[in-house]
């Protein structure tokens, strides 16, 4: 079992004395879903932010992909991270000016410099793998936010990324198109992408996560595979959360 | 009660419109003396331009109105329309090729330029210099650079607060002091020069609106595909900024054709230049009002086709229609 991301006593403040991350040590190993829950506020965007170089740290280290980043690491490094980790947002980030597959083949084209023939057409498969193939000549402002969120997940899987982050992904979706986000992420696990997902919803954790870390004011408070996280938690805190979420 | 009042205000206002209307079209249409437009044409659209050499900026206007046209009615697809936008940058380059002549014309001094064809070149000229020295300043003022941001926002608060007609006589006295002995520039390009500095200050602004208006996700959206900075900017930012900073940059566009009739203060003899010097010739003395209004129609119908021509932009690069 390899090791994609470990993280060791990570410390992030953006208000002196309050830290957003208080020595967050955790692992995510190749292949596995990592589901991260916890209260708003309590740290868990904000770490894997931290994984490809949108937050700074203040302490600690991160090993991603056998790349180093620490307090003071090189621009460079987050760079070459950024080319291999793939994120999904809350609020979708498609670039409104740009066709959807546009949007899908910006990236391989301008970054990874593939011939333009075929980024669409690993876009078209993308977009056919997501269910949503006849969107790609319309903009992100013509479709619904299930689409766009699918798009925005197979904007991230064009550059053929080995760890995919979702930032709380199905937050800003309407009830009824949560499912089609949901489904399109089933897939990919079950494809065995390496996956760390920060979301709320209860059922998608206990069926896909290999294992659900829950977080509280900037620390780990406990690691669990999903069948004793939601049946028999160890932590107090934790089961405080999952009573409330119910 | 209240519709007796309604009734009552509408009557007189028409009644005025209508007293107005015939007493002025009374006066344009016997009172007037026209000859002082009608024998002066070719005065108001070139100036003094040789005569054996006219049909350069004709040619070069005619292409202007064939180009406005096409832009406007011409076919919404193809090989042309993709065309359009290198053929409008081209036409200053192009404009200034033909009325200062070389490369196989033969060439004509600036003073001998005038009319019409120098509004419309002063324009083209400074706007196009303007355009992209304001994007840098506007990119400058949000840098994260101290100096530069401070450079650029010291630049753009003094040029906003000295008036255009100071900017202009600055620029006849000062921008021959900046260049090496030798090297001399001559009185239109100084003017275009003076002129786009001045308007880059206040496009740096419209563009700055147009930064700010793009929220801090679409970057971090570009940040993890692994777009560079620039990239970032090239691809990401400026095309949208650009795209909600349109309609402030047609007002610009509007009012430095029309300030351009500020060059007739410093001797060139564009537009309201040509008029001045004609209301002097005594054949025409006291033909003030044709004159002006005349004026007033020409600057009018070029600034209505910059404003079609702009809304039409607007329009091409939205691309879901959203505000039509």
């Amino acid at each position: 079992m390899t090791v994609a991301i470990r993280a060791t006593d990570l410390v992030k403040s953006y208000t002196p004395g309050l830290r957003a991350l208080d020595g967050v040590s955790m692992q995510v190993n190749s292949g596995e879903v990592l589901v991260v829950m916890g209260p708003s506020g309590s740290g868990k965007s904000t770490l894997i932010r931290t994984f490809n170089g949108l937050e700074t740290l203040d302490g600690g280290q991160l090993d991603v992909l056998g790349e180093r980043l620490d307090a003071n690491h090189a621009e460079h490094r987050v760079r070459a991270i950024r080319r291999r980790v793939g994120m999904v947002f809350q609020q979708f980030n498609l670039f409104p000016h740009l066709t959807i597959l546009d949007n899908i083949t910006l990236a391989p084209i301008k970054v990874q410099n593939r011939p333009k023939m075929e980024a669409e057409q690993r876009a078209i498969d993308l977009l056919d793998q997501m269910g949503i193939v006849e969107q790609a000549p319309k903009y992100p402002a013509q479709l619904s936010g299930g689409q766009q969120q699918r798009v925005a997940i197979a904007r991230a899987l064009a550059q053929d990324p080995e760890v995919m982050l979702f930032d709380e992904p199905t937050s800003a979706l309407d009830p009824e198109r949560v499912k089609e986000v949901l489904d399109a992420m089933r897939q990919l696990a079950c494809g065995g992408m390496t996956m760390v997902v920060v979301t709320h919803e209860l059922g998608f954790a206990r069926e896909v996560a290999d294992r659900v870390m829950f977080m509280d004011q900037g620390q780990v408070v406990e690691t669990s595979d999903p069948e004793t996280f939601f049946s028999n938690a160890k932590e107090t805190r934790s089961r405080r959360f999952l009573r409330q979420m119910v | 009660m209240n519709r007796w009042l309604d009734r009552l205000i509408t009557l007189v206002l028409l009644a005025l419109l209508g007293w107005g209307g015939t007493t002025l079209v009374h006066w344009l249409v016997i009172g007037a003396d026209w000859s002082v437009v009608t024998t002066n044409l070719p005065l108001y659209a070139l100036g003094s331009y040789p005569p054996d050499q006219r049909w350069r900026p004709l040619v070069w206007i005619s292409a202007l109105i064939l180009l406005i046209l096409f832009t406007l009615l011409g076919p919404r697809h193809g090989v042309l329309r993709r065309a359009l936008p290198v053929v409008w940058i081209g036409m200053a380059p192009v404009g200034l090729w033909l009325l200062a002549g070389g490369l196989g014309l033969l060439p004509v001094a600036t003073r001998d330029w005038g009319g019409l064809s120098l509004t419309l070149l002063l324009t083209a000229g400074s706007g196009l210099l303007a355009l992209p020295l304001g994007v840098l300043l506007a990119l400058g003022r949000r840098s994260d650079l101290p100096v530069l941001r401070m450079s650029s926002t010291a630049y753009i608060e003094l040029m906003r607060a000295v008036p255009l007609i100071a900017v202009l006589f600055f620029g006849q006295l000062l921008i021959p002091l900046f260049l090496p002995p030798g090297l001399e520039i001559n009185r239109v390009l100084r003017a275009v020069l003076a002129f786009a500095l001045f308007a880059a200050a206040y496009i740096a602004e419209d563009v700055r609106g147009g930064l700010q208006a793009i929220p801090p996700t679409q970057r971090e959206a570009a940040a993890v595909l692994g777009l560079s900075p620039v990239q970032t900017l090239q691809l990401v930012v400026l095309p949208q900024a650009m795209r909600i900073a349109l309609p402030a940059l047609t007002n610009q566009a509007v009012g430095l054709l029309q300030n351009t009739s500020l060059m007739a203060i410093l001797g060139l003899v564009e537009l309201l230049g040509i008029s001045r010097s004609l209301l002097a010739n005594p054949a025409f003395i006291g033909r003030y009002l044709e004159v002006y209004i005349w004026l007033a129609a020409v600057y009018w119908l070029a600034c209505t086709a910059m404003a079609l021509l702009a809304r039409h932009l607007e329009i091409q690069l939205d691309p879901v229609r959203s505000n039509r």
